[in-house]
């Protein structure tokens, strides 16, 4: 008996609107060889399928071997675990429902597990990241689609009877505010994320005439704002503090009623730093269940912005039982 | 070694403010025998337990016998599975952190698991009830507080210190809000649970003259302000009507999170019918996330009210690992 047939290393896969980004990586999560390429590239999912497999067996077979891999884990926005499908997702190329694991099991051979963002965020933090050696925690997502989250209950993910769970973004902070993109009013994500720090900044140069570096014109980017923060400008750091205690606000609910030992928050728009997340931690402290209010850990991950994506998706594939076509 | 009889019987005991209830349930939940003692009889926890102890042997003895008791479920406002200890009860006669499992089990002898009555609720709901069968629920319990507990994959959802569930204690009014029992503003419970139902009603009497059968109640209370919504009054329609909305939106935020197959009301609000579940579902649909629309089912509690007190708390008993002095 030897330890030969045992396979140390696992695809990772993100598929995010910018980019698909695939790495190889191993059991103690370094990430040995990555790549990508533009996503919409293929707005045909069959062409996009055949891109992503050949390019994965060409990188393995350059770094060690197809035959070294155990299995593939994929992380997509609007992905169901349960079901192994992308689910109408709004910001990708294909439409409807994708049965990605089937498809790309066919391909490569291999088990194949598919997980959203959200989902596989956690799982990467729970691994590799900030949740490590927790049981109980939430991962809040603030990227640029938007605002998601995955919560962990008793060290399992916790998915909800459709798969849908953790859709912190759409939930309602204002009655009969803002427009969603989602068709609801008052939703997190109009107020809190890249977009609603956006609408922020707008509504406040347009209800005054304080000066502001922001009405150069430019794009009101999360970066943009951030940067005029750091000058002291006045509208930049209201329309920062707007969002981020609405956010604080909104997670002082969520821990009330999940108890969680840490709420963990990851995302670009974390780069803000402290004029997004000092009012979160603020109105947090004030409008949490008094009986949990000095024992809920606000973290920010310590996971590096570029890995985080891939290790996620390669914790994903040790989830899913070994398949291969070739025993 | 010889073949042994299986314990086919449980104790389960409900303690409230009111009164201490503990009956002989079996494994389908048929009641057997039941009685009962005043809780607050007892200012000294220790004669309590001593009491209960006694009487529940008591009822044992002369249903059955002893040996046929497998172990005891309690339920207990602030209590903590976790700990097995009611921990600063509002409502009780003895204050702080009082290890209730273990004082109850050196008393009889017999396994002792203990919690609190959101999560007793849920349980017996899953066990012997409208959830049996499902993964993924709420349990919504409105009466004298608004508290809950959701299930998540077939496991209560406790949180990392027992806390879980308190959506009561959600922030849903940030502005003037309503003071709450637990010390800050704009809770869910100040607006929907008994109190704040009656507080609703006494502000629309004040706010206008329209006449009402409101008006005329010696003692207004969720279930007499009921009565005169079924006799058509166009106030108390309202009372409920304003309760319906709020509680919707809470439960849209939470289902929003959790992705629950159904929520479960049980407690004593849930017989408002059609009053209070109308506007309820309908805030619901308008703010719960898009996917779930149209999906989560509304339930009410189908026990009676002899059985909603135990049949959980018997439910409890058999999750606890067996435990005999006499062996």
């Amino acid at each position: 008996m030897n330890n030969t047939s045992i396979k140390t290393r696992v695809v990772g896969v993100d598929v995010s609107v910018d980019n698909t980004t695939y790495a190889i990586v191993d059991v103690r999560g370094n990430i040995l060889v990555k790549e990508s390429f533009p996503t919409f590239d293929y707005p045909d999912i069959s062409n996009f399928i055949t891109k992503l497999s050949e390019n994965i067996m060409m990188l393995a077979e350059a770094n060690g071997g197809y035959d070294k891999i155990r299995s593939i884990g994929i992380s997509v926005p609007s992905a169901n675990y349960l079901t192994g499908s992308i689910e109408n997702a709004g910001n990708l190329p294909w439409k409807g429902i994708i049965p990605l694991a089937a498809m790309l099991r066919d391909r490569m051979g291999l088990a194949v597990a598919v997980a959203n963002d959200a989902h596989t965020t956690a799982l990467g933090e729970k691994v590799f990241g900030s949740a490590h050696g927790k049981r109980d925690f939430i991962v809040v997502s603030l990227g640029h689609g938007g605002i998601g989250s995955c919560f962990f209950s008793n060290g399992e993910p916790h998915l909800g009877t459709n798969g849908f769970a953790g859709e912190i973004g759409h939930t309602c902070v204002v009655e009969n505010g803002r427009q969603c993109t989602c068709g609801s009013r008052g939703c997190l994500e109009a107020y809190s994320s890249a977009r609603g720090l956006k609408q922020n900044a707008e509504e406040l140069l347009a209800a005054t005439d304080v000066p502001s570096l922001l009405r150069d014109g430019g794009e009101l980017t999360p970066e943009r704002i951030t940067e005029c923060c750091e000058q002291g400008d006045a509208i930049a750091i209201e329309a920062m503090r707007l969002a981020g205690s609405i956010l604080g606000h909104s997670l002082a609910n969520y821990a009330t009623v999940i108890n969680p030992e840490a709420v963990i928050m990851t995302g670009s728009m974390i780069k803000a730093g402290k004029w997004l997340l000092d009012p979160m931690v603020k109105t947090f402290e004030e409008s949490v269940f008094q009986n949990i209010r000095d024992r809920v850990k606000l973290l920010v991950s310590i996971l590096d912005n570029n890995d985080r994506d891939v290790l996620g998706a390669s914790a994903l594939a040790w989830d899913v039982p070994e398949y291969s076509l070739f025993k | 070694m010889k073949l042994e009889r299986t314990k086919t019987r449980v104790v389960g005991v409900d303690i409230s403010g009111e009164r201490t209830t503990f009956a002989v349930v079996d494994i389908r939940g048929n009641i057997i025998a039941e009685d009962y003692i005043s809780t607050y009889d007892y200012a000294d926890v220790n004669e309590f337990v001593a009491a209960l102890a006694e009487k529940i042997v008591m009822l044992v003895e002369a249903n059955g016998g002893y040996e046929t008791i497998r172990s005891v479920g309690v339920s207990a406002p602030s209590a903590s599975f976790k700990l097995g200890s009611i921990v600063n009860a509002a409502n009780l006669p003895w204050k702080g952190v009082i290890p209730l499992a273990a004082m109850l089990r050196d008393r009889l002898g017999l396994a002792v698991a203990v919690a609190n009555d959101a999560h007793i609720s849920a349980l017996g709901e899953k066990t012997y009830g409208c959830a049996h069968g499902m993964k993924d629920f709420i349990v919504i319990n409105i009466g004298v507080g608004l508290g809950s507990c959701f299930f998540s994959d077939g496991h209560e959802h406790l949180g990392d210190e027992g806390y879980a569930g308190e959506i009561g204690h959600t922030c849903v009014v940030p502005v003037d809000g309503r003071l709450c029992g637990c010390g800050k503003h704009g809770c869910l419970e100040a607006y929907t649970a008994a109190k704040g139902i009656v507080k609703t009603a006494e502000q629309l009497m004040a706010e206008s003259d329209a006449p009402s059968l409101m008006r005329q109640m010696e003692k207004l209370s969720p279930r007499t302000i009921k009565e005169c919504c079924d006799q058509g009054d166009e106030m108390a329609i309202e009372v409920y009507r304003r309760v319906g909305y709020m509680l919707g939106i809470g439960l849209a935020n939470y289902a929003s999170v959790v992705n629950p197959e159904a929520i479960v009301f049980t407690g004593g609000i849930s017989k408002a019918g059609k009053w209070l579940f109308d506007p309820t579902r309908q805030a619901f649909e308008d703010n719960v996330f898009r996917n779930m629309q149209g999906k989560v089912k509304m339930l009410v509690s189908e026990f009676n009210d002899r059985e909603r007190d135990v049949l959980g708390a018997s439910a409890l008993a058999w999750v606890v690992p067996e435990y005999s002095l006499f062996k």
